[in-house]
């Protein structure tokens, strides 16, 4: 068995009075692809907040690589290994693609006191920003303005500053929404490769079941302020509670 | 890439010729008697003034931080040179010296508090920070000399108004090469990543805070040098310099010049000096206009030219080339 690189422990979260989560709890084993489910409002992307350190869980232990991460900031949680991808991009629109990679790449190696070189002054950071570049698919597009880059390019941009940061877990939120169907596919695929080459464990919230069920290894179902479900994908397709719940019938 | 190496090369050539002709202008106008003289008391400002626009920059234009209470910081350095050369006796290179070290330290102090704020609650914080100090500066007559402020700072004898001006100059050169620097380096492109999504900056772990107040402080330091050139060159510190309104001027200067350049700030601040004396120069009543004048630059500005002088500049240099 696989040891978990995250457990989450009775995890509860209310806001202004209303619960969002009751005692949730489950971990993702080091390696995995898994998805996370549920119907809009669940709580999906609070989840992805209370793990990122984005927001303080009222109750729980948040365990990452060993070690109770609740209480520390975004930025540090980062630093311990776990990156995100965001629903609605979230890059820096007025820097090149090529500024956004080599920024992360530089916070990744701690190097954001440096004042005495020029920030593009090292090869070796420029060659690492270009291989990811290249494994997003967006080398060619390196020095426009990524505020500029059609909205699907910009997901991957996203994704490749998570990559940046050679995360051991990526959490990824809806990485195909608003996307053109071929795109879709596309950059499924494109998650799916980065995952097998750069032994990533990833977790991603999405909505479309044949992406869900298409690739991941495990599946989470978020549903009533709990975690309803957990499983591979054919037996979360196969059960009763989770199709009345969320699927609908014809699943 | 050959076309980048040759319009950097044109940077330079025009640069290096801007600074051969800021040297000579004092040698030119000291052939115009008292009239001349003046002018270079004026250029001198004009360079302070420029240094100051730039220093409030660093933290509006490239950090996007708001603050109208950078004056403090500026008064803080004025202070600094008038208390240590007029109370303590210490040569006036030291004082000038200790300048930015006290306003660094006062940005240190003000900004771990601002940099908890963000937006429009962190702008109010540094008002009302700078108007605390402006107060104290106001009130203290026993240490600061109240409201009649420090008179008569010595001035060394090597300083003739030519000397003087050169000395700024070469002061500003330091800086605005320093500052080239920070913006070009990986602490530069930090800052503006914040600046650019200050969310996501935590989430690449960038501790958005610490650069923010560090950014601050560097800020600070620079405003307290000029505040401390200032003091030299009126041979007075007085309160009006922490005041809220000596704040608004880098602003305006630098939504004058162009807040995403480096040099914009400082041609903003040098235009509208400019504009103002020449107002006076036509009529001492025009002076009553200078405030018509100034929000009719700032509306044309910010309606024609969001990205100020600079942006203007360059948007006919593209038109030209094209």
């Amino acid at each position: 068995m696989a040891t978990p690189i995250l457990s989450v422990e009775n995890l509860s979260k209310s806001f202004e009075g209303n619960q969002i989560f009751s005692n949730v709890s489950f971990s993702v084993d080091q390696g995995e692809l898994s998805a996370i489910i549920g119907p809009n409002g669940a709580g999906k992307t609070t989840l992805f907040n209370l793990i990122t350190g984005a927001l303080v869980p009222d109750k729980g232990k948040i365990i990452f690589q060993g070690r109770n991460i609740v209480g520390m900031e975004p930025f540090d949680v980062v630093r311990l290994g776990m990156a995100r991808a965001f629903q609605r991009t979230n890059i820096f629109p007025k820097m090149t693609v090529f500024e956004n990679i080599v920024i992360t790449i530089i916070t990744r190696l701690r190097g954001n006191l440096r004042i005495f070189k020029r920030w593009n002054s090292s090869k070796k950071i420029e060659r690492q920003a270009f291989e990811i570049l290249e494994s997003v698919g967006l080398a060619e597009k390196a020095h426009q303005l990524s505020g500029t880059l059609a909205h699907g390019n910009q997901k991957r941009l996203d994704i490749g500053v998570a990559l940046a940061l050679e995360p051991k877990l990526l959490l990824l939120d809806e990485p195909v929404a608003g996307m053109s169907p071929d795109e879709r596919w596309e950059t499924v695929e494109l998650i799916k490769e980065l995952w097998k080459k750069m032994n990533i464990t990833m977790v991603f919230i999405e909505h479309d079941m044949d992406i869900v069920f298409g690739i991941s290894q495990k599946v989470r179902v978020l549903c009533y302020k709990s975690l309803l479900a957990q499983g591979p994908p054919n037996e979360i397709s196969a059960n009763k509670q989770v199709i009345e719940a969320y699927l609908g019938e014809e699943v | 890439m050959d076309h980048m190496t040759s319009s950097s090369r044109t940077q330079w050539i025009s640069g290096i010729t801007v600074i051969v002709a800021l040297f000579v202008l004092p040698v030119l106008l000291n052939e115009f008697g008292r009239t001349g003289e003046y002018w270079i008391w004026v250029s001198t400002e004009m360079i302070i003034m420029a240094l100051f626009a730039m220093s409030l920059n660093l933290i509006l234009g490239f950090g996007g931080m708001v603050s109208f209470g950078h004056a403090a910081f500026f008064g803080v350095g004025a202070y600094t040179v008038a208390l240590l050369t007029k109370k303590a006796d210490i040569p006036f290179y030291l004082a000038l010296a200790a300048a930015p070290l006290t306003a660094a330290i006062t940005a240190a102090i003000v900004g771990w508090f601002c940099v908890r704020l963000l937006g429009l609650y962190f702008a109010i914080l540094t008002l009302a920070f700078g108007q605390l100090l402006y107060m104290i500066v106001f009130q203290w007559y026993t240490f600061t000399g109240g409201d009649d402020g420090i008179l008569g700072i010595p001035r060394p004898e090597i300083f003739s108004p030519t000397n003087f001006y050169w000395f700024c100059l070469v002061l500003f050169l330091i800086c605005f090469f320093v500052m080239r620097m920070i913006v070009s380096s990986s602490f530069g492109l930090s800052i503006k990543t914040i600046r650019e999504n200050m969310e996501r900056a935590k989430f690449i772990g960038i501790n958005v805070r610490r650069y923010q107040l560090l950014n601050f402080i560097v800020a600070g330091a620079f405003a307290g040098l000029a505040g401390g050139m200032l003091a030299e060159l009126n041979r007075f510190a007085q309160p009006d310099f922490l005041h809220w309104s000596e704040s608004a001027e880098p602003i305006l200067a630098s939504l004058v010049g162009g807040m995403y350049s480096l040099a914009g700030p400082a041609i903003g601040s040098t235009v509208l000096i400019f504009l103002k004396i020449f107002l006076q120069q036509i009529h001492p009543s025009m002076v009553e206009l200078w405030a018509i004048v100034l929000g009719a630059a700032i509306l044309v500005v910010v309606l024609f030219a969001p990205s100020g002088l600079v942006g203007l500049y360059q948007n006919i240099c593209k038109k030209f080339q094209s």
